[in-house]
């Protein structure tokens, strides 16, 4: 291939560079390669370099962008000379390199939370929750809502003793779940709340628990957004969650959450919550805003206007500070609240074709996030590049909710009423 | 000589005065000068006569008068000098004639020539008149004077040779005598002739005397005050100088002639800019046709004319391309093909411009982007719907109507397969089915946020719908408010039409309408609703109180088929009603004639919708026109817009944004802008936005229904392709 390159007009040398270890570093030495060349050049070129017995794809980066076209474009378009030896920097592929199997529910797949590396939750429009341990076996059911589940997450994780678990639905209520995860069997168990968090006046869209605390806010179509604590149940009354399988809460007395705190300011719906630090709440809403609030004092400290309604917002990337956020219109919107003067997002991308239904910056990655739209495609983004790292187009219908899992796995719930795990994505 | 001083003196004299002085002085002189002028023969003078032809007979008496009269007269005319002249020459002839008497006689004579007339009296006639004739005149008495014997020429030689005195003799032809100089005239005469002064004596460079003392006079010459004209500025001066300045105004008078342009003009040059164009508004230049130039003489030069090759290339060429004239020779100017039509042709020619008239042709440039309104850019008018990004699937026929609850979470679907669907606005899903077993026509949301509560027209019936998305309270008042007990006595009149019924099937209430209904609106307050029957014609409208379980007719008395009421969003009472051709507006409780009658001018009304002010209305109608109405002021539209090609199906307003939207059987939607000031001098400002497309036609229908939703720039549209879709911006 190399004698093939020698033929072309333009030769560029290069110098192939990487973090990676042993069976995917090659020996720095220069290559001359044609300037013709895409990605997929360069990566069978690195691996026809590393001789693996598996091919591995690769991205290249230059100066930290990456390669999305052809070299020769990318290095005229950013104004790189060519005649230096070029260095180029690869890093693994960001796509899934396998697909598990799905996990089928009852109906559409509306929320879903893989925050907590060894379960995935999902919410069902049945009003269910469930916790799958591994793709297709569901070792508990969340039982108790009315209405559909919009919301699920893992409220607090108390050590190895019990996960507590929160459900927002669009009954009006949350419901709070303690699971133990070590009598998971194979037998699915039901478990019903053991607390119902009731004040919301119109369906809750959203949940979202503090880090290393005992609380859960909420955000919900009655445009406000409310503190609960989860602690409580503990000292007050002790309910064996086992005991309800099947019967709703009628029967036995079951501890009423009372609201700590209310957050008012949005005008609409308030449509997804995230409490990524030990007082701040970042809040989306129907209205066009993102809005950062102060626990303590219940104000809005941020208000970031974005023009469209807005369906999903999180808070990750460098920092933990970027705001990314997305709703009805195509395009992922970025912010970053640090910089002074401007309300402006810092990045927009806009490969969907529907609208945003959620959002997710990779935790461990300054650079990943992933978005999942109506249209039915999750696509992986890199904040180096505007084209999308790569697209998962397992759902046949919306997606409703993705998140990742386990740091290189996608799971995602869509109106296919299945739940998908897109795994070996490969982030370092 | 004195005289002649003092004239040099007084020269100030007066011109007569000096004539009179220059007479007297020739007086003096002429004596002799007529003396000799008788000897040329060629004399005429008065004066002469008397000189040279005196009588010896009254000589003596001539002498005594002529002193007396003489020193007189001379007096009179030349101020006293002539007497001493008299006297002076008195003296001279004295001296000079001495020697013989006849002589003295003669010059006593001579000094007074004037008084003595001459002898002959015929006067100053020529003399030939008496050349035939024996006398010569007649003397003073009228006595013939006889001419004398004429000497012959030897006797005046032989005269002559005998008188050495004879050269004097002077023969005077008039009087008929001879006259004898004497010496001192013959002296006199010489000096004349010389030039000189006639008097020997005289001086003529003498030293000049000023006789005048000028120094110490004490009186002025004249004591006589200085005379007014020398200082008041002259009538007669003034007089002429206004006749002259008149003149000159009357363009009499001119000083500087203009010169005149030389009459040439260039024949050939551009005439567009002569003055005959300044002088006639309508006047066309005639058409400039290009000069001919050396190769269209038809004899031109050798390099004019082309080659073979070049009429071969021509004839390659496509006929478009190929030049029109080709030059030729010819060897006279008879030989032109030309030449037989030559005048026939140029005849026509004339005729031509003759019979066409050149008519200036009145074109107004206009750009026609001006004349379109200035309408603000659609990017500035955002946010608006117009992308479709969500559709709701599920029903089996055409969608017929849609209506989004109020806080926008949820929205209702009616469709002509008979089921009645609510949606989530977010995801698409599906909530709850309804079905029926007849199409539903309408169906409508309460307005109330904490009533979720839906009103259904299916055929004749109006159906109540609990939709159970309420919270516990909201679900006991809505279903305490369901149960019908013991229905209200209505009137004998509204029993006829409407019967209230509990619905068996889904629990609501179940209003049987004596015809089939087509329209439900609520009140905004949610308690009672409207209901059309189009075939009811005067009991097409009743209203129903939820709360009550009650109907009303009508209180007003209705004209026309009724196609859709509204109840005006800020003013209680007030209703709407449009039938196929007018809006009325009615106050219900004044139970008044209508207040308001709207002419819409269109065929047939379909839809209308109110801006949330309340001062705004649009209709639309099945011709495909919609009509804004500002109902403060006027009945008349304000605006009409011709979009559809097709039927509109229904118009409505945005709640909270400026916008509103018609849809059409054409399947496309119309958003605009329209924005109604608070200003009440400010008209609504009406700017077309989008086109929506996307929905399919199916069995010949297109869009049936479109609906805002109530808090974001988003469009429902129920399409006929059983498909509701979600414009978002």
């Amino acid at each position: 291939m190399n004698g093939e390159g020698e033929d072309a007009s333009k030769v560029i040398h290069v110098k192939f560079l990487t973090k990676l270890d042993y069976p995917f570093k090659v020996p720095v030495t220069s290559v001359v390669i044609p300037s013709s060349v895409t990605r997929l050049g360069l990566s069978s070129i690195v691996n026809s370099l590393l001789t693996l017995e598996k091919p591995e794809p690769f991205d290249f980066l230059i100066d930290g962008e990456l390669i999305r076209m052809s070299l020769e474009q990318f290095l005229n378009a950013k104004g790189i000379s060519a005649e230096r030896t070029l260095e180029i920097e690869y890093i693994r592929a960001v796509a899934p390199r396998k697909e598990e199997k799905p996990s089928l529910h009852d109906d559409w797949v509306s929320a879903v939370d893989g925050s907590f590396p060894r379960f995935v939750l999902t919410g069902c429009y049945d009003g269910l929750g469930r916790i799958w341990s591994s793709p297709g076996s569901c070792t508990h059911i969340l039982e108790g809502h009315t209405g559909a589940i919009s919301s699920i997450a893992f409220a607090n994780s108390e050590g190895a003793e019990g996960v507590t678990v929160a459900t927002a639905s669009r009954d009006r209520t949350l419901r709070l779940f303690k699971v133990d995860p070590a009598e998971s069997g194979d037998s699915t168990t039901r478990v019903g709340a053991y607390k119902i968090l009731c004040g919301h006046k119109a369906s809750v869209a959203s949940v979202a628990a503090q880090k290393y605390g005992s609380k859960v806010c909420s955000g919900s179509w009655d445009c406000t957004i409310n503190v609960w604590d989860t602690n409580e149940s503990t000292s007050e009354l002790s309910v064996p969650g086992k005991k309800r399988k099947g019967n709703n809460q009628a029967e036995e007395p079951q501890l009423e959450g009372e609201v700590e705190t209310t957050l008012v300011g949005h005008t609409q719906c308030v449509s997804s919550v995230v409490w990524p630090e030990h007082d701040v709440i970042y809040s989306c809403s129907w209205d066009h805003s993102v809005r950062r609030w102060d626990v303590e004092t219940g104000k809005d400290s941020l208000n970031l206007y974005s023009g469209k309604a807005l369906n999903t917002v999180d808070v990750g990337g460098e920092g933990s500070a970027l705001v990314a956020a997305g709703g009805s219109d195509p395009i992922l919107r970025v912010w970053d609240p640090r910089k002074p003067g401007t309300s402006a997002p810092v990045f927009q991308f806009a490969s969907h074709s529907s609208w945003i239904s959620a959002c997710k910056w990779h935790t461990s990655s300054w650079f990943h996030l992933l978005s999942a739209s109506y249209d039915g495609k999750i696509m992986l983004w890199d904040l180096r590049t505007a084209w999308p790292l790569s697209i998962i187009e397992t759902h046949k219908d919306k997606v409703l909710c993705a998140d990742w899992w386990k740091g290189d796995s996608v799971v995602s719930g869509g109106a296919d009423s299945n739940l998908r795990i897109s795994s070996g994505i490969s982030i370092s | 000589m004195t005289k002649k001083k003092s004239e040099g003196a007084n020269e100030d004299q007066t011109i007569e005065t000096k004539k009179k002085s220059v007479s007297a002085v020739k007086s003096q002189k002429e004596k002799p000068v007529v003396a000799k002028q008788s000897l040329s023969g060629s004399l005429n003078s008065d004066d002469f006569d008397s000189d040279v032809f005196d009588s010896e007979d009254d000589a003596s008496q001539r002498e005594t008068e002529g002193g007396g009269k003489d020193s007189s007269e001379d007096e009179l005319e030349l101020h006293g000098h002539e007497g001493s002249d008299d006297d002076d020459e008195g003296e001279q002839v004295d001296s000079e004639n001495e020697g013989s008497e006849e002589r003295e006689v003669a010059e006593e004579s001579d000094s007074s020539e004037d008084e003595v007339a001459p002898r002959n009296t015929v006067g100053d006639v020529p003399l030939e008149w008496y050349k035939d004739e024996k006398h010569i005149g007649y003397d003073i008495t009228g006595k013939k004077i006889t001419k004398k014997e004429k000497q012959d020429k030897l006797d005046s030689f032989l005269a002559n040779m005998d008188d050495s005195k004879n050269w004097r003799k002077i023969y005077d032809e008039y009087n008929d005598e001879e006259v004898e100089l004497t010496k001192e005239e013959s002296k006199l005469i010489r000096r004349m002739l010389k030039g000189e002064a006639p008097h020997a004596d005289f001086d003529p460079y003498a030293p000049y005397v000023d006789w005048f003392k000028w120094d110490d006079a004490i009186h002025p010459l004249s004591s006589a005050p200085e005379p007014k004209r020398r200082f008041i500025p002259s009538k007669w001066e003034a007089k002429k100088v206004v006749k002259y300045v008149r003149a000159i105004r009357k363009g009499l008078i001119k000083f500087d002639k203009p010169e005149e342009e030389p009459n040439v003009y260039l024949l050939w040059g551009d005439d567009s800019a002569s003055d005959q164009k300044s002088k006639h508004l309508t006047y066309i230049p005639p058409p400039k046709l290009k000069l001919p130039g050396h190769e269209e003489s038809y004899n031109p030069s050798l390099e004019y004319i082309p080659t073979e090759e070049e009429k071969a290339a021509y004839e390659l060429m496509y006929e478009e391309d190929r030049p029109k004239f080709i030059p030729k020779r010819f060897t006279s100017l008879r030989s032109i093909p030309a030449y037989e039509n030559a005048l026939k042709e140029s005849f026509d020619r004339c005729l031509d411009l003759y019979l066409c008239p050149r008519v200036r042709k009145k074109r107004i440039n206009i750009d026609p982007e001006s004349l379109k309104p200035k309408l603000p850019s659609r990017k500035d008018l955002r946010p608006y719907p117009n992308s479709c990004y969500l559709e709701y699937k599920g029903h089996t026929g055409a969608v017929t109507s849609v209506s989004p609850d109020c806080s926008g979470q949820w929205i209702a679907s009616g469709s002509a397969d008979g089921s009645v669907r609510i949606w989530e606005v977010e995801t698409g899903r599906c909530l709850k089915v309804w079905q029926f077993k007849e199409p539903v026509k309408c169906v409508a949301w309460n307005p109330l946020p904490d009533f979720p509560i839906l009103a259904v027209a299916i055929g004749q019936d109006l159906v109540i719908l609990n939709t159970e998305l309420g919270t516990d309270e909201e679900q006991q008042k809505i279903e305490e408010l369901l149960r019908l007990g013991t229905l209200p006595e209505q009137d004998e009149a509204v029993a006829a039409i409407v019967s209230w019924l509990p619905d068996e099937t889904y629990g609501g209430i179940k209003i049987k309408h004596f015809k089939n209904i087509s329209y439900v609106d609520w009140h905004p307050r949610g308690d009672y609703l409207s209901a059309v029957m189009s075939a009811g014609e005067t009991r097409g409208v009743v209203i129903h109180q939820l709360s009550m379980h009650k109907t009303q007719r009508l209180p007003i008395k209705m004209r026309g088929l009724p196609v859709c009421t509204l109840f005006h969003p800020t003013h209680r009472g007030m209703f709407i009603i449009a039938t196929k051709k007018n809006v009325r507006v009615f106050n219900l409780q004044k139970r008044e004639l209508a207040i308001k009658k709207l002419e819409t001018g269109l065929r047939e009304i379909s839809s209308m919708a109110i801006h949330p002010g309340g001062d705004n209305l649009i209709v639309g109608s099945k011709e495909g026109k919609m009509c804004w109405f500002d109902m403060d002021l006027s009945s008349k539209p304000y605006k009409t817009l011709k979009n559809h090609p097709k039927d509109i199906t229904n118009v409505a307003f945005h709640r909270s944004y400026p916008l509103f939207a018609s849809c059409s059987e054409d399947s496309t939607a119309y958003v605009f802008h329209g924005k109604v000031y608070s200003d009440l001098n400010e008209n609504p400002l009406i700017v077309p936005l989008e086109i929506l497309r996307g929905h399919s036609t199916s069995s010949d229908r297109g869009v049936l229904d479109c609906k805002f939703h109530p808090r974001q720039p988003w469009l429902f549209t129920a399409g006929a392709d059983s498909v509701i879709k979600l414009y978002c911006h």
